[in-house]
């Protein structure tokens, strides 16, 4: 089973979506804020991470998955949006923005299952 | 010396003939547009007058133009006509932007045109003899709307100038006097006291005249330049306004989307076995909390629009975002057991420019809403059918309808029709507005007409119908 880091200012958020991957067997660490994030990321090299793009300014998560890319952190990341969809911007995967996929909140259970199983699939796979 | 002006204004630097006021430049150069081909049209009809000059007024007010005159008046008026062809071509091929040759420069061109003939035409109708000399005023005052200060003033004193010359020249011999027999009985052209007076009252006039309508036309592009600063800023203000609302409302989603993962966390068993009875309700909860969710989003939807100004130009085809709508909503089609169909009576099969991501909004929440107010195995139609120029979609239903007289208000922000206040549907009567305003700004239609044509006694239902601009590529 594999080790997840989840990155969000929402406890709440980090409760559930730590509730439904253990469940799944897999382990979670966590933090509440990119500096954490960053720290836990480096200390443990989860096999995937999950980061809100919103926390205390509404693009730390963007500036983050950079920071992860320049350090030649390539662990796949999935980034929690709330407004993305709603408002239309299509942050689309690029270099600017180095993530692999993007969960909407409020997060189901069973599309979060099926992106990180699909990420995690396809990292063991390289 | 109409000429030295004429080269002199066009080797000034063109931005010293644009006025400090003009800030607004687009704004300001529709102006400088209107009022040149303005000039144009007015000197057709001085043309015409002139024909009728020339030909009528002999007979009317038993007055003769010499040969020499007749000629003369003959050739300004072919001239006028003549040069006005040529100035209405220049004017469809100018640039409006302040490189170049631009429409100021053209403005000047006209008027040092008009002013040289107008003199042509004064000598040869009398001199100061000649009540046409009066135009000179006209033809300042219109100058002044458009022309900077110095401009103006140096061809009213210019004006002047010229006009006494001829006149004096006249009085002294120099130059032949041209009355119009059976005009005057006595001529006064060679009267001194009496033109010095008609001449200083003349330049007088003229000044004052030019000082007056240059000074009105200032004061006017200021307020006018005011309006567009404060609208500039008004819109400045609301798109602050909406990015606030947009930060409110999404801080407001966050823990509403917290609760929400936590209800599908239980739901789904992951926190272990619940009863019927709290998975019914907690469903509810589920069902409750979503609609706050879409009221949100639908809140979010209008201020991107109000802040997002400039459209999205895909080249779309319109049967594609009807079916992609169709297929966010299959579930909800299949819940309630409609019966969806679609009709394509499209013959040009045209494609439609416009924001993709918008028009599947509008598309989407124009299906929910006949969605949501069917019964169970209710009846959705969607029929698409285009003339050369424009598609139209009708999505009509057999549900509840718009009371008459309500259907007027339903695209109004937060307006519910009585009806369904009264069922207990649930929604606050954003999404309608949305749609309105998308189909708006793409320069298309949207009418509601209850009874629908799937009305039946009981079910009035809804006929939406939206009609959009189609472009050249077919689909």
């Amino acid at each position: 089973m594999a080790k997840i880091a989840i990155i969000d200012d929402d406890p709440d958020i980090i409760d559930a979506s730590s509730l439904v991957l253990t469940s799944k067997g897999h382990e979670v660490i966590t933090a509440n804020n990119p500096d954490d994030g960053y720290k836990i990321v480096k200390e443990n090299s989860p096999d995937l991470i999950i980061l809100d793009v919103m926390m205390n300014e509404p693009d730390d998560g963007f500036f983050l998955a950079q920071k992860f890319r320049k350090n030649n952190i390539n662990t796949p990341i999935i980034m929690y949006t709330s407004v993305s969809k709603t408002t239309g911007i299509d942050y689309g995967v690029n270099e600017m923005v180095p993530v692999n996929e993007y969960v909407e909140k409020p997060i189901s259970p069973a599309q979060l299952i099926e992106k990180v199983e699909k990420l995690l699939h396809q990292n063991i796979e390289r | 010396m109409f000429n030295i002006i004429l080269l002199s204004s066009l080797t000034m630097k063109t931005i010293s003939l644009i006025p400090s006021w003009a800030q607004h430049y687009e704004e300001f150069w529709e102006s400088v547009k209107i009022r040149n081909a303005w000039f144009i049209k007015l000197r057709y009809s001085a043309v015409f007058m002139l024909v009728a000059f020339l030909t009528t007024t002999g007979l009317l007010f038993r007055i003769s133009f010499t040969p020499v005159q007749f000629y003369a008046i003959s050739s300004i008026t072919l001239s006028i006509f003549l040069y006005n062809i040529v100035l209405a071509r220049l004017q469809k091929n100018l640039k409006y932007s302040d490189e170049g040759f631009n429409p100021i420069h053209f403005s000047i061109v006209q008027m040092v045109l008009d002013l040289y003939v107008l003199c042509l035409l004064v000598y040869y109708s009398g001199g100061i003899e000649s009540p046409l000399f009066l135009l000179f005023i006209f033809h300042m005052v219109i100058g002044s709307m458009i022309l900077p200060r110095f401009v103006i003033y140096s061809s009213a004193c210019l004006v002047i100038l010229v006009f006494s010359g001829i006149v004096f020249a006249e009085y002294s011999g120099l130059i032949a006097h041209h009355s119009i027999a059976g005009f005057l009985k006595d001529p006064f052209y060679n009267n001194l006291s009496y033109i010095t007076v008609i001449l200083s009252v003349f330049a007088f006039v003229l000044i004052i005249t030019v000082m007056l309508a240059n000074e009105i036309a200032n004061k006017l592009y200021k307020m006018e330049e005011n309006l567009l600063d404060s609208l500039d800023k008004l819109r400045a203000v609301e798109i602050e306004k909406e990015n606030y609302i947009t930060g409110v409302v999404h801080e407001i989603k966050t823990p509403i989307a917290a609760v929400q993962s936590y209800l599908d966390l239980i739901l789904g068993n992951y926190l272990g076995p619940i009863s019927a009875k709290v998975e019914e309700k907690l469903k509810r909860t589920r069902s409750r909390s979503d609609e706050a969710i879409q009221m949100i989003n639908n809140i979010l939807k209008i201020s991107r629009l109000k802040i997002l100004d400039d459209l999205g130009k895909d080249e779309l085809d319109i049967k594609r975002l009807v079916c992609s709508a169709h297929e966010k909503l299959k579930v909800q089609i299949e819940s309630k057991e409609i019966n969806f169909s679609m009709i394509d009576n499209r013959k040009n099969k045209r494609k439609i420019l416009g924001d993709k991501f918008l028009l599947e909004i509008g598309f989407s929440n124009i299906l929910s809403n006949a969605i949501k107010y069917v019964n169970k195995c209710g009846k959705v139609i969607i029929s698409i059918a285009d003339s050369l120029n424009s598609v139209e979609i009708k999505v009509c239903d057999n549900g509840v309808g718009i009371p008459s007289g309500e259907s007027e208000n339903i695209f109004q922000e937060f307006f519910r029709a009585s009806n369904i206040k009264h069922k207990g549907y649930e929604g606050v009567g954003l999404g309608l507005t949305v749609v309105k305003q998308i189909i708006t700004k793409h320069n298309g239609t949207i009418t509601v007409q209850s009874p629908s044509s799937l009305a039946s006694e009981s079910h009035p239902g809804t006929c939406f119908t939206i009609t959009l601009p189609t472009i050249l590529t077919h689909s």
